[in-house]
């Protein structure tokens, strides 16, 4: 039995050496033992037995417990060991040694694993640094860009020949007209949302309640209007959300809100209700699914037909101007869609205020202008939530 | 290929009007009053008896999505409308047939497709659909007009 093997294992595939805990322990074990020095210890046992049969015995003893010894051991080995794979390294001569050998083995191969997959992070880490610093450059440029060119767009106007430049957001006054008349009415919702709060706190006559809830209204209203004018400039731009905030968008139906949807939110929110007005409130409710699916049925209509369209004709024949000027045509339709969902969004806000008192659409009203500001303010802290490293 | 005749040039022409091409217009749905003859193809006051025999029926553009967005809605109360798909080259002789079956309504605006009759009556477009579904009064309308027996 060589112990002396056993204390530090090369590795001939890792190229490392590396004493290991078990390895001590025994190393210990190996200095107190008399394991490795069989002979002596029967030459000096001979002196202290008489009777060669007791002595005998006595050998065959410490060889049992030995052997039982070792069998415990390699039990605990094998216990240990959660794989059984042999690594193709330095094979000790001892069954006990390979054992220890491949538990080494596999601790250095994580190990090694580990480390590979820390380089790979730092250089995964690295390039996406690089990246976000070239896309901080380009951001910088196109600011920079933009602000001269609608400085230009707007001097010119409609002489602006888009033709050339594309139809690009930054050059359409339409866009731009909306995008400023938007921050302006988001400020100014704001201000109505928070009006109203304190007003709904406040003893208020129920005369100056109306009057809220009218001047409430009348600002979705004027929301609709504006993106009337800037659907008929670009209806895309307003289908893409890319004037709302991430998460409104995320929830938005036709370039708005969900009717249905908006009445679910609203709902609890409205202080007490008659039967008749639950009544009201849940026929309402099935109303508007029912318009919005036929007009989501529409929409995809419009998407089969816009795809047929383009498609027509012989597709790689190389002139395909007809199928482009007959698809335009049908992408008009996209205007109107926007201004029938507009419509219903208008006509739901008229009917739930009929069906409620003063007191109860004021309540709705403050409901309705908190949850969108939430929506919004949830946007902002996602866009600025700190990124986990790569 | 054909040639559009207007209704009144029929009447001056001594000979046979041209016949069109029957396939153009697709087998509508529940139109009654659709005679699979020729007459009716270029004859557009058989539209008269079609708005009087149909509780409802929808006119819209081939092709146009608006009009299928009302025949979802309104197969979603559980009626089961006319639809009429005007070719483009009709359109103009198809407003002014549908704008005289109005006449008398009082209304001053002109007529848009899609457009709905309901009961006979002219009713409106989309908006008007919409608008009435939301208000709660367009499904006693569809009852009255025999549409809807639930």
């Amino acid at each position: 039995m060589n112990f002396a093997s056993t204390q530090f294992v090369p590795s001939r595939r890792m190229g490392i050496c590396e004493p290991l805990p078990q390895i001590g322990m025994w190393s210990d074990y190996k200095e107190n033992n008399y394991l490795d020095t069989s002979t002596p210890a029967i030459l000096e046992v001979d002196s202290r037995f008489d009777n060669q049969v007791q002595f005998v015995l006595f050998i065959i003893c410490m060889h049992c417990l030995v052997f039982f010894g070792h069998m415990l051991i390699n039990l605990c080995v094998i216990y240990v060991q959660s794989e059984d794979t042999s690594h193709g390294i330095v094979e000790p001569s001892n069954k006990y040694d390979q054992e220890v050998s491949k538990t080494n083995d596999k601790q250095l191969r994580r190990l090694a694993q580990n480390r590979e997959a820390a380089r790979k992070c730092r250089l995964r880490k690295k390039a996406y640094v690089q990246q976000l610093e070239n896309s901080k450059l380009r951001l910088m440029q196109l600011e920079q860009e933009l602000e001269r060119a609608r400085q230009q767009g707007l001097y010119v106007g409609g002489g602006l020949d888009t033709g050339q430049l594309g139809y690009s957001r930054t050059t359409n006054p339409g866009i731009a007209t909306f995008e400023m008349a938007y921050g302006h009415w988001v400020e100014e919702q704001n201000k109505k949302t928070a009006d109203l709060r304190n007003a709904l706190c406040s003893d208020i006559t129920d005369l100056e309640l109306s009057s809220f809830v009218d001047d409430g209204m009348n600002h979705y209203f004027d929301l609709f209007l504006m993106k009337e004018t800037a659907a008929k400039a670009d209806v895309f731009y307003l289908m893409s959300g890319m004037w709302e905030t991430s998460a409104e968008h995320f929830l938005s139906w036709i370039g708005g809100f969900r009717p249905s949807e908006l009445l679910k939110v609203l709902e609890p929110h409205l202080g007490p209700l008659t039967e008749k007005q639950s009544l009201e409130l849940s026929n309402l409710k099935q109303s508007c699914q029912q318009a919005e699916d036929a007009l989501s049925q529409g929409l995809e209509r419009l998407h089969q037909i816009l795809s047929e369209t383009v498609a027509d004709g012989l597709l790689g024949e190389g002139n395909y101007l007809p199928q482009i000027n007959a698809a335009l045509e049908k992408l008009k339709a996209m205007v109107r869609f926007v201004g029938q969902a507009d419509h219903l969004r208008k006509e739901t806000l008229l009917q739930i205020s009929r069906n409620l008192n003063n007191r109860q659409a004021a309540q709705g009203l403050l409901a309705l202008g908190e949850y969108f500001q939430r929506l919004r303010v949830l946007s902002s802290f996602w866009t600025s939530r700190p990124r986990e490293s790569s | 290929m054909h040639e559009p005749i207007l209704y009144g040039n029929l009447l001056l022409q001594q000979k046979p009007p041209t016949l069109r091409n029957p396939n153009l217009n697709p087998n509508p749905n529940n139109v009654k009053g659709i005679k699979e003859n020729a007459s009716s193809l270029y004859d557009f006051s058989d539209l008269k008896n079609m708005v009087k025999d149909n509780a409802v029926i929808v006119f819209g553009k081939k092709g146009c999505c608006m009009s299928h967005v009302i025949k979802r809605l309104l197969q979603a109360l559980g009626v089961n409308p006319a639809v009429y798909e005007v070719d483009e080259v009709d359109e103009n002789e198809v407003v002014i047939e549908l704008e005289g079956i109005r006449a008398g309504d009082g209304k001053q605006c002109s007529m848009q497709f899609p457009a709905v009759f309901i009961g006979g009556r002219w009713f409106g477009g989309l908006e008007r659909i919409i608008a009435s579904h939301i208000t709660g009064e367009l499904t006693p309308l569809l009852k009255q007009a025999g549409a809807l027996w639930l």
